[in-house]
């Protein structure tokens, strides 16, 4: 896999870092109830599914 | 009649008037060709005793008509010189391999060709 | 449940796991065994019964928690596609076949520093392993209703323990080199991986969807308890802290625990399947997670009142509706989830014991004399041997040591421990100046923190309020106080024990390293894991090694381990890659590298290293040496790599040079015929004008007419003389492009005209008829002078070659398109088509080059064809069947 498609990656782990580390997941941080869930773990588990979404993306399109 | 005969092969009427005049004022009688075509059929006529003969001709070309002037019996005892603009050594060694007698180089000086014909026909 | 059919039940279940690990062992490469599922499936071996029970304790319990656990992969796992295949990389090029060797073999090959990882990994992991074990042993009676037995005998987990030795000893150790794949073993723990995800999920379904009408029902209900808020929010930037350094926490264990590392890298076959591991795992661990908070508080509902194990959630449910078929599948679904990490665990920490710390330390002495046979079966069984103790260790663990402790916060504690690794492993590949004494300091002093600040006061009992040493700290220092060491009180236990290790655990590792210099075989093995891109295939160039060995040496050892027939093979390999001769006595660095490599499976890498240096004679080598040579031996393979590019370049200007070449030569010969011809061309008139101006000068006699004649004809061929120098002169200015036109809109047929008439004498005296069609007047773009030149050139050409008698010439001038097409036609004797081309050639004169006289100078054509293609025309001959039939045409408009 070329270099700078491998960076993508790199790029969505620091995306990662940052959103579900204080201070960005302390914003989402409460109970109140979305779905049937309560919202933080609405929310971890979206950034958590986008990311699977976006890695199988990006290894399908560049792995040769 | 004690003249020789001399034959002048060459298609460039300007130099074959220089040359013309100038042996008939040596006494000799003087036959003109334009290639050597028109030479080999003068000769049948009557044998020269010295050919003058050029190289770039129309149609045969001085090389070809020193062959068949070589191959004719009764032309033995006939010279033939060269007068050509060709001067590379190649060229030279080729005519004199041929069977001339004599090679000279265009620009010509007179006075050297009267010389060198009369040297060849051991005229004083 | 009898607890006699849930024994049996346990049973034929493991005996179908023996099944599946041997039919996949029998069936090693075919893509059932060996594809990116299984590979990555195998990696879910992360999530035990921690993750099966011990989730849904904390989500019950205390709240969100648990998750931190998966957040540290889930971020860094995107990564994997540089680190981890880096890691795979190195691993492959040395045959390393545990972290411990992966570490050890970095920093120099040293035998301490692996034993030290091993001791810690072991103190890790035991107590995690035996976690496993209490919690088959819990969940068991939980489901058969019965008693934790005090005798031995009568305890289930026993017979448990004792059949995943043997299961695991006999898969585990298959091949006494131990960075053979274990196809059996993994693609058992796939396939458990799959089963623990499967039960999970449809005891999840159950209660969500089953037990309550769905996740709102759920939430409904679940909110009107108390603290439900509190537990399902992560709380304030405190709380926030823990979170992250937890997360911080799982992302280092999922490289560095043992069993993550035998399945990840060691197990790895193709480096090609992380490329579906990195979506398929975090897929895996969130479906794993989506059912935690519905099971959690579905049974914090259920059982409000009733002081229940949360741990037990999801057997408690099923088991409350009595729905036994679907309590005794999570039973077995927690049980697979036990099992595969007491296996790769056991299996991997042998591997560590055996290679470094009892071969090396112990029993290579004995191993070096003895045959290639007795060896292997030594080292087989020392490794079985490991197996058993360990597994049976963790038994005793389990059984005698008051483990009060839930399952996750044990987990935790070992997560610690095994973080201490991290600035070493991560320095190793990332960082050339990392030393072994950085990394042997750094973990110790990590590994101590560890002990002072967890396992001491969890021993003590956390509980266990009149402890001293908790309350007041050691020797009653207030700043040594274990869980607020230094005053740092704002975290929990185990992230604070994370903190202050892994800061000075760091610090110790970069300040050592950068302190002290390490020798050269540090340094050597430095530039081969950072820069293991760089070597690739022929890493054995890596290796910087002087002294004298002798390859009958090396072999006499090689035989030892691998016997006669492995090793003349390997040798075979060796020689044909480097191309080196198979009688070469001398053995050289790679040689030396190669069969430490070879070695490396069986004994370990700092064993191999040991036997290898004892059968040669190495010299010092300083490090800048070693540096030097590496540097060069980098540069060289970019040197290599752009030589090739270069000589294909070079091939391709080459030809094209050839070619070119092949052309000039061609030029220069007709350029050197050109001279010729044209030196000949200008001594003629010289000559005629010699010779009249020599007559002129010595006959004084000549007759006046003669005289004018003579004179006549000097002028005449000192003009014919300047026509031609003309003539060449122009040729040259148009092929050299320094002639210039000035074209305008011009009248053709004038042109026509005008160029003709100063031929018509020529045309009466030589009876020739010239007849011009053309259907108007047209107009054309062109310089009229030049043309004019084009048109005279052609019709004295066509002159010429008119025969003697009724010659015509026609000239046809039509308009085609934007071009007006002007063709001139004779009925002299053609042009035969060879010729058609080269008529336009200078000098050209037809066929037979030297032998005819040119009728003309030959330039004609030549300077024509210049002068109209300047025009932007076209200038060729027509086939004709009789005479010469010449077009040229000229553009009606400015196209130039």
């Amino acid at each position: 896999m070329k270099k700078r498609h491998q960076q993508k990656l790199a790029v969505l782990a620091l995306l990662l870092l940052v959103a579900l580390n204080i201070p960005i997941v302390l914003l989402f941080d409460n109970s109140d109830n979305f779905l049937g869930l309560p919202v933080i773990y609405v929310y971890v588990f979206s950034v958590w599914l986008f990311s699977i979404i976006i890695s199988f993306i990006i290894v399908q399109r560049y792995y040769e | 009649m004690n003249m020789k005969k001399i034959l002048i092969v060459d298609d460039e009427p300007n130099i074959v008037m220089t040359l013309e005049y100038t042996f008939k004022k040596s006494n000799f009688e003087v036959f003109i060709a334009r290639d050597g075509h028109e030479a080999l059929e003068i000769i049948k006529n009557s044998v020269p005793d010295m050919i003058i003969l050029d190289i770039m001709m129309p149609n045969v070309d001085g090389f070809a008509t020193l062959e068949q002037i070589r191959k004719d019996k009764n032309l033995e005892h006939t010279k033939v010189m060269f007068l050509s603009a060709k001067n590379k050594a190649s060229d030279i060694e080729k005519g004199l391999a041929l069977g001339a007698d004599a090679y000279m180089t265009k620009p010509f000086s007179i006075k050297k060709v009267v010389e060198q014909v009369h040297f060849l026909l051991q005229i004083s | 449940m009898n607890s006699f059919y849930l024994l049996l039940i346990l049973l034929i279940y493991l005996g179908f796991l023996f099944l599946i690990a041997h039919w996949a062992e029998k069936k090693a490469n075919s893509k059932w065994t060996n594809n990116a599922y299984i590979y990555s499936l195998s990696l879910a071996v992360y999530c035990t019964a921690w993750t099966y029970y011990g989730s849904i304790g904390v989500a019950a319990n205390s709240g969100l928690g648990y998750l931190p656990i998966y957040i540290g992969p889930i971020i860094i796992i995107p990564a994997w596609i540089i680190i981890l295949k880096k890691i795979i990389r190195i691993s492959r090029a040395n045959k390393i076949s545990s972290i411990a060797d992966f570490i050890s073999l970095r920093y120099g090959n040293s035998r301490f520093l692996g034993a030290i990882v091993t001791v810690v990994c072991l103190t890790g992991i035991l107590p995690y392993i035996a976690l496993q074990l209490k919690a088959i042993s819990e969940t068991f009676h939980l489901v058969t209703k019965t008693t934790t037995s005090s005798l031995i005998f009568n305890d289930t987990t026993t017979y448990v323990a004792v059949a995943l030795a043997l299961f695991s000893s006999y898969y585990g150790t298959r091949y006494v080199d131990a960075s053979e794949k274990r196809k059996g073993i993994v693609t058992a723990v796939a396939i458990e991986s799959i089963l623990k995800l499967v039960f999970f999920i449809i005891v999840g379904v159950y209660v969500t969807f089953f037990v309550f009408d769905g996740f709102d029902d759920i939430y409904k209900q679940a909110s009107l308890l108390e603290n439900f808020r509190k537990k399902n929010s992560i709380g304030g930037l405190e709380q926030g802290l823990n979170w992250f350094f937890l997360s911080m926490l799982s992302l280092f264990a999922i490289f560095l625990l043992p069993r993550q590392f035998q399945m990840a890298v060691v197990e790895n076959n193709r480096e090609r399947h992380i490329k579906t591991a990195i979506w398929l795992f975090p897929l895996y661990l969130l479906l794993f997670n989506i059912f935690v908070y519905p099971i959690a508080w579905g049974g914090n509902v259920l059982f409000k009142g009733f002081a229940a194990n949360a741990d037990t959630y999801s057997l408690l449910i099923p088991q409350h509706f009595g729905n036994t078929f679907l309590t005794i599948l999570v039973f077995l679904g927690g049980f697979s989830a036990a099992i595969s990490m007491i296996v790769v665990s056991s299996i991997s920490l042998s591997i560590m014991l055996s290679n470094n710390l009892l071969i090396p330390y112990t029993f290579l002495g004995k191993l070096r004399s003895e045959e290639q046979f007795i060896n292997n079966k030594k080292i087989v069984n020392i490794r079985k041997f490991g197996i058993f103790l360990l597994i049976i260790s963790a038994y005793f663990i389990y059984r005698f040591f008051a483990l009060d402790y839930s399952l996750v916060s044990i987990g935790l504690i070992s997560f610690v421990i095994i973080a201490q690794l991290a600035p070493s492993f991560f320095g190793a590949i990332f960082w050339r100046r990392g030393s072994r004494l950085g990394a042997i300091y750094s973990i110790l002093i990590g590994f101590f923190i560890c002990i002072y600040t967890l396992v001491i006061p969890y021993t003590i009992g956390i509980s266990n309020q009149e402890s001293v040493f908790i309350t007041d700290g050691l020797f009653q220092i207030k700043l040594l106080k274990p869980f607020q060491l230094f005053g740092l009180d704002y975290l929990q236990p185990v992230p604070h024990a994370l903190f202050w290790s892994l800061l000075f655990n760091s610090l110790a590792y970069f300040s050592i390293s950068v302190s002290f210099k390490g020798n050269y075989r540090e340094r050597n093995y430095a530039e081969m894991y950072v820069d293991i891109d760089k070597y690739s295939n022929k890493h054995e160039n890596a290796f910087v090694w002087k002294g004298t060995a002798y390859t009958t040496d090396i072999e006499k050892v090689l035989v030892r381990f691998l016997g006669i027939e492995r090793t003349k093979r390997a040798l075979n390999i060796f020689n044909v890659k480097y191309n080196v001769d198979k009688d070469q006595e001398l053995a050289d660095a790679r040689l030396v590298k190669f069969a430490e490599n070879l070695l490396t499976g069986h004994i370990g890498t700092a064993s191999a290293r040991i036997l290898i240096s004892s059968v040669v004679k190495e010299e010092k080598v300083t490090l800048p040496e070693v540096l030097k040579i590496l540097e060069e031996s980098k540069e060289n393979i970019i040197i290599n790599k752009k030589l090739i590019e270069t000589s294909k370049e070079l091939q391709v200007i080459t030809a094209k040079l050839q070619k070119a070449n092949e052309k000039l030569v061609l030029k220069d010969q007709q350029k050197d015929e050109f001279l010729d011809t044209v030196t000949h061309e200008l001594r003629t008139p010289i000559t005629a004008i010699r010779a009249a101006s020599e007559i002129l000068h010595d006959d004084s006699e000549i007759p006046e007419d003669l005289k004018k004649q003579f004179l006549q004809n000097i002028i005449s061929e000192s003009d014919r003389l300047n026509r031609l120098i003309d003539k060449i002169l122009d040729l040259e200015k148009f092929e050299t492009g320094k002639q210039t036109i000035n074209p305008q809109k011009n009248n053709l047929i004038n042109t026509i005209e005008n160029a003709i008439e100063p031929l018509n004498q020529l045309l009466k005296n030589k009876n020739i008829k010239i007849v011009l069609e053309s259907e108007r007047t047209l107009f054309a773009f062109y310089e009229d002078d030049r043309i004019i030149q084009v048109i005279t050139n052609l019709v004295s050409n066509a002159i010429k070659f008119c025969p003697e008698i009724e010659g015509i010439i026609t000239i046809q001038v039509q308009q085609k398109d934007n071009f007006i097409s002007t063709t001139i036609i004779d009925n002299g004797k053609g042009i035969h088509p060879n010729d058609f081309e080269i008529i336009f050639d200078k000098f050209y004169q037809a066929s037979n080059q030297n032998f005819k006289k040119p009728v003309g100078s030959g330039l004609g054509l030549a300077i024509c064809k210049q002068i109209i293609e300047h025009h932007k025309g076209k200038i060729w001959v027509n086939p004709s069947p009789k005479g010469a039939s010449l077009t040229f045409t000229l553009p009606i408009n400015n196209t130039i």
